[in-house]
């Protein structure tokens, strides 16, 4: 059953990729800002949503990732700046993570802000890896020696990077170390109880959630071509926060859901404000509608898209269940045996 | 002489940044909600005196209309939205305070657009002479204000009934429920103050640097205040607000020129850039490491 859902799942991202390349520039466009930001938020997922850390410095890590893959990309590297953000996202955010040995929940927050203040600051005055605040130019990633130029091509590339990173994650969750996440999130005294080693397990959530935000920070570098500061201000991680929140924690779907929704929403009103020649008020309508956005869902649905599209799925078959009598009857017998003695048989 | 001036600076946003800090300190303390969009009501509040003024009013009346509006809006906020988040996690409740501070920059933005607004003088222009260096009212009102305040504000939690009261909410709101508070009034009651602080805080950082919407970032400034003061201690923000607003000055007085014609004559290092807006958060990172309680706070205790 679990290979099967693996199968599909890959399936579906194959057609994705291949559908990527039948798009214009603009909806390929999308396509890799979505993805990326949902890579983000995958990340961000593990640590928040199953690990239970709170993080305001994605926005941050976003940025280590782009500046170190654009500072290897342009030095002739392929793969490698690809794998060198993840590897640098990784290191960084367990050095930052360091104090959430010690700290908790809203302490840790407050020292994740601090982390995104400094890194900010570097990387505004690092000049020689950074270039400071006129922004670094980053040169096309090269794959088999082939610079990858087109939309098309980075949109399926994302894509690629989303898929693997969602089965990875998912596949460290059916293992010890991802059990003892949610143990961990649930109550660190509790997991200490259990003989879970609580540094080592959320080390392993930093580790692996800052090569996640890394390599989605590399496509970040690869895709706008131009790295500055402040394209990885506070601004990209309450972003990033807030694809979580939206999409809803502790589901993986809810990653690309929130993402999708906190990148294309904004996109819509500008559209609409364009239509309506209101350019001035156009910003101002975005922010407006984003931090309306985040106060509705955590008042009304805090358990964000995912939770309100299976509820949505059920309602659906419920209706049509109950539009088609005999098929709901069919229907209610297989899934509780127990009431009929007919059906016990067949089991 | 120069170190005086720099030092007087210092005081003078330190009290304001105290008094913002101890609006977040009490809302914490009542509810156990930490406000991340308290920079949100600062702006506000200056915004709101800067419009009360050019609809007429005397600017010392539309500051007392503004800082009323403020306690008004920060009621409001309770009664809409914080109450129905009682029992939400940690991670939603300071989202939501932060998408509160989204939705009031951009109904600024929206009103009073983008650019820097020329803020009325509220307090006379010139400036008292002491000790050899000058200090102009706005400085002396800033410091002056936010400083009696702050004293006035801790007397009114030590001696009224009121003050009583919120403090067994805070306490322990059960307990206080048993004896009849009325818990959630409080709640809204530490909001309304809260917000109206942060709104005369606006109203005088404003005298002082102009109006913008850069206000709203001032309440990420606070959080450097409230973790080195210690979250549940009112005394330690007051302390902890002016200690960091003389690292600052001193920081963008005399610790950025000298560091920066040192790395000039030994290195290719030209500019260290704001230094000033670091410094706070480095000395965070400190902290939390050495003593998470700040200095004044009080380690909790968890049971399983």
């Amino acid at each position: 059953m679990r290979a099967r859902r693996l199968a599909a799942f890959v399936a579906v991202a194959v057609l994705a990729i291949a559908g990527s390349f039948a798009l214009g520039r603009f909806g390929a466009y999308l396509v890799h800002a979505v993805a990326i930001a949902a890579t983000g938020a995958l990340a961000l997922n593990l640590l928040t949503g199953f690990c239970g850390q709170i993080s305001f410095a994605q926005g941050a890590l976003i940025g280590i990732g782009a500046y170190t893959a654009g500072n290897l990309g342009n030095a002739g590297w392929g793969f490698g700046a690809l794998l060198g953000g993840g590897i640098a996202g990784a290191v960084a955010s367990v050095v930052i993570g360091l104090p959430a040995l010690r700290l908790r929940g809203l302490y840790y927050a407050i020292a994740t802000l601090a982390a995104q203040f400094v890194l900010e600051y570097l990387f505004k005055i690092a000049e020689p890896l950074t270039r400071g605040i006129s922004g670094m130019n980053i040169s096309p990633l090269k794959l088999f020696g082939f610079p990858l130029v087109s939309d098309q091509a980075y949109a399926a590339l994302s894509i690629a990077v989303l898929t693997l990173a969602w089965v990875g994650l998912a596949a460290v969750m059916r293992t010890n170390v991802g059990r003892a996440f949610l143990v961990v999130r649930e109550n660190e005294l509790v997991a200490k109880g259990m003989g879970i080693d609580v540094v080592r397990t959320k080390l392993w959530a930093f580790l692996l959630s800052g090569f996640v935000t890394g390599l989605s920070g590399a496509l970040v570098g690869f895709t706008t071509r131009l790295a500055t500061p402040e394209a990885f201000a506070l601004s990209l991680s309450i972003d990033q926060v807030a694809m979580l929140i939206v999409g809803g924690q502790g589901v993986w779907a809810g990653s690309l859901l929130g993402a999708a929704f906190v990148a294309l929403v904004p996109e819509a009103i500008q559209r609409l404000g364009e239509a309506f020649h209101a350019a001035t008020l156009l910003s101002a309508m975005r922010e407006m509608a984003f931090g309306l956005l985040i106060i509705l869902f955590l008042l009304f649905e805090p358990r964000g898209l995912a939770a309100l599209l299976r509820r949505l799925v059920r309602g659906l078959t419920r209706l049509a269940a109950a539009r088609n009598p005999p098929a709901s009857a069919a229907l209610t017998a297989s899934r509780y045996p127990a009431t009929g003695g007919s059906s016990e048989k067949a089991h | 002489m120069f170190v005086l001036q720099v030092a007087t600076a210092g005081i003078a946003t330190g009290s304001v940044y105290a008094l913002i800090a101890l609006g977040i300190v009490l809302i914490y303390k009542c509810s156990g909600v930490v406000n991340f969009g308290q920079g949100g009501y600062v702006m506000l509040g200056a915004y709101a005196a800067y419009a009360l003024t050019r609809a007429g009013l005397s600017p010392p009346l539309a500051t007392v209309g503004a800082v009323l509006f403020l306690a008004a809006v920060g009621a409001a906020t309770e009664l809409l939205v914080l109450r129905r988040m009682l029992k939400a996690p940690v991670v939603a409740v300071m989202m939501v305070t932060l998408g509160i501070l989204i939705l009031f920059r951009a109904v600024c933005l929206a009103i009073w657009g983008p650019d820097q607004l020329a803020f009325p003088q509220i307090f006379p222009q010139g400036a008292v002479q002491l000790a050899g260096i000058f200090i102009t009212y706005n400085y002396v009102a800033a410091a002056v204000l936010s400083l009696v305040l702050s004293l006035a504000f801790l007397a009114f939690y030590r001696f009224t009934s009121m003050g009583l009261s919120q403090r067994a909410a805070a306490d322990n709101s059960r307990a206080a429920l048993a004896v009849g508070i009325h818990v959630s009034n409080q709640v809204s009651v530490a909001w309304a103050v809260s917000s109206a602080l942060a709104g005369l805080g606006g109203v005088l950082l404003a005298t002082l640097n102009g109006l913008s919407l850069t206000l709203s970032s001032i309440g990420l400034v606070a959080f450097p205040v409230i973790v080195l003061g210690g979250l549940t201690s009112l005394m330690g923000s007051l302390v902890a607000g002016l200690i960091l607003g003389m690292l600052e000055a001193f920081t963008d007085g005399l610790l950025t020129p000298a560091l920066e014609s040192f790395l000039r004559a030994h290195t290719s290092v030209y500019s260290v850039g704001a230094l000033q807006q670091v410094v706070p958060y480095l000395l965070v990172g400190g902290m939390l490491l050495v003593r998470p309680q700040g200095i004044f706070g009080q380690r909790g205790t968890e049971r399983v």
